[in-house]
C-alpha cells in the first residue's frame, strides 16, 4: 500500500531531516509513528500528502510513484488520502456540515452524492445532531471528529492523523483514538503520528520509532520506547 | 455548470459571512474611485474656467465709421481665408449701438449721454476667432501687418499679455493636473491592490484547507476572482449613486459662477457615462483580479 524506499529529505541541503528511510505499510494496517520533536515525523507526513518532495529515494502509494507527482496531480492524491491535524483545520465561517461537504464540493462531487455521504459520515463520528453548528460552538474533540468526518468523505484507503490528540484532553483523546480504531476496522489504513506514550502503549499495534530522521525501531506490537 | 454554481455560492457565502471585511474592502475601493472622480471634476472645472477666460479675449479690428459694407466684407473674407483663423464675426455700426444700448438699458446716464451726442459714435468691427488658441499671437501678428486703409485701430498689446498669461496658466494646469492625476491614480491602485491582498491574507487558512482537502486550482482561485468582480461592480455602482447627486448639487453653483457660459459638468458625466465609469470598472476589476491572483497563489503553495 505505502512504500518508502531509501527516502532522504533536507530543507537546506546540509542538514537532512530524513535519512535513507525505508518503510512498508500494508493495506488495513494501523501504524503509529512516534518520535520526539525534530525526529522527522511531520516531514514524513508532508511527503505522503505531496506537500514536500523527497530529495532521494521513492515514495509509492499503491502503484503510484508520488515522488514524481506533477503539481496538478496533487489534488487527486489528496482525495485518496484523508488527513487530520492537531489544529483541526476547519473553516471557521462554515458549519460542521458545510466543512465536511466542502471537501466533496471542491473536488467536483455531485450534489446527490454529497447529500448522501455527508450525513452518513457525520453519523459515524457522532456529530449528526451538531451539524449546523460552527467550529467555535463545539468542543475540541468534536472539532477533531468533524475533521475526521471531512477526511472520510472521499472514502480514502489511507487516513493520516498528524498529532490528532495534541490539543485534546485525555477523555476526548481516547474518543478520537477509538474512532480511528473503528475506521481501521472498516479496512482503512491508519497512520497515527504522535508522541503520546499512553495512547501508543494502549493500542498495542505496529509502532515505528523515529529519531534524528531515521527509523530506529519498527515493531508489530510495539510500545513507546523513547 | 455545477462548478460555476458552487463558485458563485462560495463567493457570496464568503462575502456575507465576512461582512466587515467586505465592507472595509468596498469602502477602500469607494474612496479610491470617489477621489479619482473628484479629481476628474476639478480638472473639468479648471478646463471650463480656462475656456471661459479664453472666450473673454477679443481680437478685434475697429474700422473707420464711414467704410462701405462691401469693403468690410472683402476684408472679412481676406482675414477668414487664413488657415489660422476659425471665423471672423462682423459687427456693423448699427449692431454695435444696439448691443451697447441693450447692455446699458438700466443706466439712464449713459443712454442720456448717447442721446446728447446725437449720432452713432461706435465703429464697425471685425472680431477674429483663431482656430487654435495657442496661435492667437500669430493671428495678432498677421493682423498687425495687415495693410488696409479702412482699419481704424488695431491695438492688441493688452490682449497679447493676457493671452501669454492664459497660455502659461493652461500649460501649468495641464502639467500639474496630469501629474496629480497620475500620482493619485497610482496611489489609489496601490491602496486597492493592498486592500485585496489583506482581504485574501485573512483567507489564507481557508486556501490552505482547500488545498489539503484536494480542491483543484479552479476551485481555489475562482471564488476569489468572482468576489473581485462583485467588489468592483458594487463599488462602481455605489460611486455612481453617490456621484450623480453630488454633481446635481454642484451644478447650480457652477452655473452661478460661470454665468452666461455653458458649463455643465453633470451633462458631461451623463454623456460620457460608459467611458468614465466603464473604464473605472475595468481598471478596478483588473487590479482586483491581479492582486487576488498573486495573493491566492502565495497561499495556495501547500
Amino acid at each position: 500500500m505505502i512504500t518508502l524506499e531509501n527516502v532522504s529529505k533536507s530543507y537546506d541541503h546540509r542538514h537532512k531531516v530524513l535519512k535513507d528511510i525505508s518503510l512498508n505499510i500494508k493495506p488495513g494496517e494501523f501504524v503509529s509513528i512516534v518520535g520526539q520533536s525534530g525526529a522527522g515525523k511531520t516531514t514524513l507526513v508532508r511527503l505522503l500528502i505531496g506537500e514536500e518532495r523527497a530529495d532521494e529515494g521513492r515514495v509509492m502509494i499503491g502503484d503510484w510513484d508520488i515522488t514524481r507527482l506533477r503539481h496538478r496531480e496533487i489534488p487527486y492524491l489528496r482525495r485518496q488520502i484523508g488527513v487530520i491535524f492537531q489544529d483541526f483545520k476547519l473553516l471557521p465561517k462554515k458549519t460542521l456540515e458545510e466543512n465536511v461537504a466542502f471537501a466533496l464540493q471542491v473536488s467536483g462531487g455531485k450534489s446527490d452524492k454529497i447529500k448522501k455521504v455527508v450525513p452518513s459520515v457525520l453519523k459515524i463520528v457522532g456529530l449528526d445532531d451538531k451539524k449546523k453548528r460552527y467550529p467555535n460552538e463545539v468542543s475540541g474533540g468534536e472539532q477533531q471528529r468533524a475533521a475526521i468526518a471531512r477526511a472520510l468523505v472521499h472514502q480514502p484507503k489511507i487516513l493520516l492523523a498528524d498529532e490528532p490528540t495534541g490539543n485534546l484532553d485525555a477523555i476526548n483523546a481516547d474518543e478520537i483514538i477509538n474512532l480511528l480504531l473503528r475506521i481501521n476496522k472498516f479496512g482503512t489504513t491508519v497512520i497515527l503520528v504522535t508522541h503520546n506514550k499512553e495512547i501508543v502503549n494502549r493500542l498495542n499495534r505496529r509502532v515505528v520509532t523515529m529519531e534524528n530522521g531515521q527509523i530506529i525501531n519498527d515493531q508489530a506490537h510495539g510500545r513507546y520506547l523513547l | 455548470m455545477l462548478s460555476l454554481y458552487r463558485i458563485i455560492k462560495f463567493s457570496f457565502q464568503d462575502i456575507v459571512r465576512n461582512i466587515w471585511l467586505t465592507i472595509v474592502t468596498i469602502t477602500i475601493l469607494l474612496i479610491a474611485l470617489f477621489s479619482i472622480n473628484t479629481l476628474l471634476t476639478v480638472r473639468l472645472i479648471s478646463d471650463n474656467a480656462v475656456g471661459v477666460i479664453r472666450e473673454k479675449i477679443d481680437i478685434s479690428l475697429y474700422l473707420k465709421p464711414d467704410t462701405i459694407e462691401s469693403e468690410i466684407i472683402a476684408l472679412k473674407n481676406k482675414i477668414a481665408a487664413s488657415p489660422k483663423v476659425k471665423e471672423v464675426v462682423y459687427t456693423s455700426k448699427q449692431s454695435a449701438i444696439d448691443a451697447f444700448r441693450s447692455k446699458y438699458e438700466n443706466d439712464p446716464t449713459v443712454l442720456a449721454a448717447l442721446k446728447e451726442l446725437g449720432r452713432n459714435p461706435l465703429s464697425p468691427s471685425l472680431t477674429v476667432v483663431p482656430k487654435n488658441f495657442e496661435e492667437s499671437n500669430l493671428v495678432i501678428n498677421d493682423l498687425k501687418m495687415l495693410d488696409n486703409s479702412i482699419i481704424e485701430s488695431r491695438d492688441f498689446s493688452d490682449n497679447t499679455a493676457i493671452l501669454n498669461k492664459i497660455s502659461d496658466i493652461t500649460k501649468r494646469v495641464n502639467e500639474v493636473g496630469l501629474g496629480i492625476i497620475l500620482i493619485f491614480v497610482l496611489t489609489s491602485l496601490l491602496v486597492v491592490y493592498n486592500a485585496i491582498r489583506v482581504a485574501i491574507y485573512t483567507h489564507r487558512q481557508e486556501i490552505e484547507i482547500m488545498r489539503l482537502v484536494g480542491a483543484s486550482n479552479f476551485f481555489i482561485y475562482m471564488p476569489y476572482m468572482f468576489s473581485a468582480l462583485v467588489y468592483s461592480l458594487v463599488s462602481v455602482l455605489i460611486v455612481i449613486s453617490i456621484f450623480y447627486p453630488f454633481l446635481t448639487l454642484l451644478q447650480p453653483y457652477l452655473e452661478a459662477f460661470f454665468m452666461g457660459y455653458n458649463v455643465n459638468i453633470l451633462s458631461y458625466f451623463v454623456e460620457n457615462f460608459l467611458v468614465i465609469f466603464g473604464a473605472q470598472f475595468l481598471a478596478i476589476l483588473f487590479i482586483n483580479i491581479v492582486a487576488s491572483l498573486f495573493a491566492v497563489r502565495k497561499y495556495a503553495k501547500v
